[in-house]
C-alpha cells in the first residue's frame, strides 16, 4: 500500500516537490533559528562561566554594572553615592565573605612605539587577589604574573598581545607600552601617559570578561590605577564567598546592600546566568513562533494539494472501492501520501536548516573580522557555533510529519467517504 | 405507451433448476433523487442468476440496467426489496462488509478504469493487494491470469502503451485475479473497435465455457448478446423479457 502512495507522489513530481519545499522551508527555518539561538546561548553561558566564578558577587554603584540587568531602579547613578576602593574593608566583615577586591576601569589608548592598539580597557586590580578569585582565567601563558608587582608592571590579555590573531604580536613579555588616558576631569582635556612594562600575557580565556579577566584587557596594579587616574573611587568590587550555595549568595547579597544603605547593586554570576537563560527562552519562543507560521503555510499548501489530488483521483478512488478497498484503507492511503511528503520535507528541512545555521554563523564571524583591519576592536567578539540538539531534531521531525498529517486529515476523510457508484461516474 | 407485463424470472427459473443461485433479486426497487425530483430507476425487479450462467442484460438507456448492475456488484444498496448474493442480503451489510464482498466480485467497466501509472501486471496485482495476498502469490497469479487473457507478452506495459482491446483484457484479468464468484461487465465492448471487440467476445465466451466463470453483463452489442446463454430485456425499471438462447 505504501508503494501505491509513492507512485501517486511520483506521478506529480513538480507539485509534490513544491509542496515538499513548503515543508522544507518551515522546518529549515525552525531548525536554523533554534540551533543558532541554542548555540548562541551555549556560547554566552560558557563565556560567562569562564568570565565569572559562581562563588563571586559583583558590587557596583546603582546604574552601574547591575543596572544593565534591570536592577538600576529610579535613583540610578544620580545619588552622588560613590563606591571607594577601601570599601572592601566593610564587605570583608560580612559573614561568608572570604575576600573582596576593588576594580578601577578606564578606557585608554595603548601604544608601543609607533604601533597603536586602539581603545582598550585598562583595569586596575590587586594581582594576588585577582589570581586567587579567577584562578582558572587570570593565568599567564608567557611571562609570570607578579603577586607583588612593580609600579610599571602590566599584564595583557591574549588578544592585546596577539592583536591581529595571526601570530604578529603587538606586544610581548618585556616590551614597554604607553597607556594614554584622556583626562577630562578639568577642561580642556589632557592626555596623560602611564609607562608600563609587560610582565605577562594571559592565556586565551574566550569569555566576555564581564567582571572577570578578558582577552582584551590590560591589567595594572590597583595602586597605580588610583594614582594614574587620580581617584580612590572604584567601579566594582568583586566579592569572593565561602561557597556558591543559594542561601550564601542571597544572604551575602542582602547584607552588602544593607551595609551600603541600598545604594549599591549586587549581582551574582548565577543570577546573571538565570536572567540570560530567561531572556533566551523568550527569544527562542518568539523565533519558533515565526517559524511555526511558515510551517502553518506549508500545512495549508499540503491541504491544497491533497484536495486537488482528491478531485483528480475521485474516479480512481471509485475503482479502488469497487475492487474492495475499505474506507479506512482509502483514508490511510491519502494520509500516508501526505506523511511521506512531510517526512521527506522534514528530513531535507533539518539538513538544510543545519546548513543554513552554519552559513549564518560563518557570515557573522566574517562580518566581525571585517571591522578589524589595522585597528583591533577592543571589545570581545564572539563566534556562534550552531547547536543541533536531538530534541530539536526530533521535534522538527514530529512537527513536519504532524502538520502534514493534520492538514491531510480533511481531504483524506472526504476521500474515504466517497460513494463508489458516484466516484466511478465522476469525470 | 403500455407497460409490458413483467416476467418473474426468479420464480420461473427456481422451478426449472435446482442449482444454487449466486445472485437473486427479489422485488428490487431503487429510487434516486435527481435534484428535487425522485427518479425510480428500478421498480420491482426479480432476477435469479445461477452458477455458470452467461447473462446479457439489454435495454435502452435509462431502463435501469446500470443501476441493477451496481446493486448486483454491491456498489449500492436498494431502496426496497432484497439483493441476495449467495443468499446474503446486501442491505444488512455495513460498508466494510460490502467492501469485503466486492473483493470476490469481478468488475469490468466500459472505460477499463485501469490505473494509468501502473503497468498491466501492477494493475492486476492491485486487486489482489487490496484482498491482502502476499507479493509472491500476487505476482504468480497476475502472470497466470494475464496469460489466460492472452497478454503474457505485454504485462510490463502501461495502459497508455496498450490498445483499447488490450486494456480491456487487462481489466478482465484484474477482475479474474481474486477468483471471483462472478464477473460483472458494463458494456465491455462499448469503447473498442469491432475487431478487438470480436476478440473480447471470444475471450468472454471461452471464460464461461472453459473456466465455468459466471458472467453478468450489460451490453448494446447484439453480437455479444447473441453469444450469451441468456438475454434479459429491461424497460423502464422492469425486466420485460428473459430468454434462454
Amino acid at each position: 500500500m505504501l508503494s501505491y502512495s509513492f507512485s501517486a507522489i511520483r506521478l506529480r513530481k513538480m507539485r509534490a516537490g513544491l509542496t515538499t519545499l513548503g515543508v522544507v522551508i518551515g522546518i529549515a527555518a525552525i531548525v536554523a533559528l533554534l540551533s543558532i539561538t541554542q548555540g548562541l546561548q551555549a556560547t554566552i553561558t560558557r563565556q560567562l562561566q569562564t568570565g565569572f566564578a559562581t562563588d563571586t558577587l559583583i558590587v557596583s554603584t546603582r546604574g552601574g554594572f547591575g543596572g544593565a540587568f534591570g536592577q538600576g531602579g529610579a535613583n540610578a547613578g544620580n545619588s552622588g553615592f560613590k563606591l571607594l576602593v577601601n570599601d572592601t574593608q566593610i564587605i570583608n566583615n560580612i559573614a561568608n565573605v572570604e575576600t573582596s577586591m576593588a576594580i578601577i576601569q578606564r578606557t585608554c589608548n595603548l601604544t608601543r612605539g609607533e604601533e597603536v592598539y586602539n581603545l582598550t580597557t585598562i583595569v586596575g586590580v590587586d594581582f594576588a587577589q585577582y589570581a586567587n578569585i579567577y584562578s582558572s582565567a587570570f593565568v599567564a601563558e608567557s611571562g609570570e604574573i607578579p603577586l607583588e608587582p612593580e609600579n610599571q608592571t602590566v599584564v595583557v590579555g591574549k588578544f592585546v598581545s596577539d592583536a591581529w590573531k595571526n601570530g604578529t604580536l603587538f606586544c610581548n613579555v618585556g616590551d614597554t607600552v604607553d597607556i594614554i588616558w584622556t583626562n577630562a576631569t578639568n577642561l580642556p582635556p589632557q592626555y596623560e601617559t602611564h609607562v608600563g612594562q609587560v610582565a605577562a600575557v594571559l592565556k586565551e580565556i574566550g569569555g566576555f570578561g564581564v567582571g572577570g579577566p578578558s582577552d582584551y584587557g590590560v591589567y595594572i596594579p590597583i595602586s597605580q590605577a588610583e594614582r594614574f587616574f587620580g581617584t580612590d573611587e572604584c567601579d566594582t568590587i568583586i566579592v569572593k564567598l565561602a561557597n556558591d550555595d543559594k542561601a550564601t549568595i542571597d544572604n551575602a547579597t542582602q547584607a552588602i546592600r544593607d551595609a551600603f544603605s541600598d545604594q549599591v547593586s549586587v549581582t551574582s554570576a548565577t543570577a546573571v546566568l538565570s536572567i540570560l537563560s530567561n531572556v533566551f527562552s523568550v527569544i527562542q519562543l518568539f523565533l519558533a513562533g515565526i517559524a511555526a507560521i511558515s510551517l502553518l503555510v506549508a500545512g495549508i499548501g499540503i491541504m491544497n494539494i491533497m484536495i486537488v489530488s482528491l478531485m483528480e483521483r475521485t474516479r480512481e478512488i471509485g475503482i479502488l472501492k469497487a475492487l474492495g478497498m475499505k474506507s479506512g484503507t482509502v483514508l490511510w492511503v491519502f494520509l500516508s501520501e501526505s506523511v511521506i511528503i512531510g517526512l521527506i520535507g522534514a528530513v531535507i528541512g533539518i539538513a538544510s536548516g543545519w546548513v543554513l545555521a552554519n552559513v549564518v554563523a560563518i557570515v557573522f564571524r566574517g562580518g566581525g573580522g571585517a571591522f578589524t583591519g589595522n585597528q583591533v576592536a577592543a571589545t570581545g567578539r564572539m563566534t556562534i557555533t550552531p547547536l543541533l540538539t536531538p530534541t530539536v531534531t526530533i521535534l522538527a521531525l514530529v512537527f513536519g510529519v504532524g502538520v502534514s498529517a493534520v492538514f491531510a486529515l480533511y481531504p483524506a476523510w472526504r476521500a474515504s467517504r466517497l460513494k463508489p457508484v458516484e466516484a466511478l461516474r465522476y469525470e | 405507451m403500455a407497460v409490458p407485463e413483467q416476467v418473474d424470472t426468479g420464480e420461473r427459473r427456481r422451478q426449472m433448476t435446482s442449482v444454487t443461485a449466486i445472485v437473486e433479486a427479489v422485488n428490487l426497487k431503487k429510487t434516486y433523487m435527481l435534484g428535487e425530483v425522485p427518479v425510480e430507476a428500478l421498480r420491482g425487479v426479480n432476477l435469479r442468476v445461477d452458477n455458470g450462467d452467461f447473462l446479457a442484460i439489454l435495454g435502452p438507456s435509462g431502463s435501469g440496467k446500470s443501476t441493477l448492475l451496481n446493486l448486483i456488484g454491491a456498489l449500492d444498496k436498494p431502496t426496497e426489496g432484497k439483493m441476495l448474493i449467495e443468499d446474503i442480503d446486501i442491505s444488512t451489510l455495513n460498508d466494510n462488509q460490502l467492501a469485503d464482498l466486492r473483493r470476490r466480485i469481478g468488475f469490468v467497466f466500459q472505460f477499463f478504469n485501469l490505473i494509468p501509472r501502473f503497468t498491466a501486471r501492477e494493475n492486476v496485482e492491485l486487486s489482489m493487494t487490496i484482498a491482502g495476498l502476499s507479493r509472491g502469490e500476487r505476482r504468480k497469479r497476475a502472470e497466470d491470469v494475464l496469460k489466460t487473457v492472452g497478454l503474457g507478452e505485454r504485462m510490463n506495459h502501461r495502459p497508455a502503451e496498450l490498445s483499447g482491446g488490450e486494456q480491456q483484457r487487462v481489466a478482465i484479468a484484474r477482475a479474474l485475479a481474486n477468483n471471483p464468484k462472478f464477473l460483472l461487465m458494463d458494456e465491455p465492448t462499448g469503447n473498442i473497435d469491432s475487431k478487438a471487440a470480436g476478440e473480447i467476445i471470444r475471450l468472454i465466451k471461452r471464460l464461461n465455457e472453459e473456466k465455468a466463470v459466471t458472467i453478468i453483463m450489460v451490453t448494446h452489442d447484439q453480437r455479444l448478446a447473441g453469444q450469451s446463454k441468456r438475454v434479459v430485456q429491461m424497460f423502464d425499471g422492469l425486466i420485460v423479457q428473459d430468454v434462454v438462447n
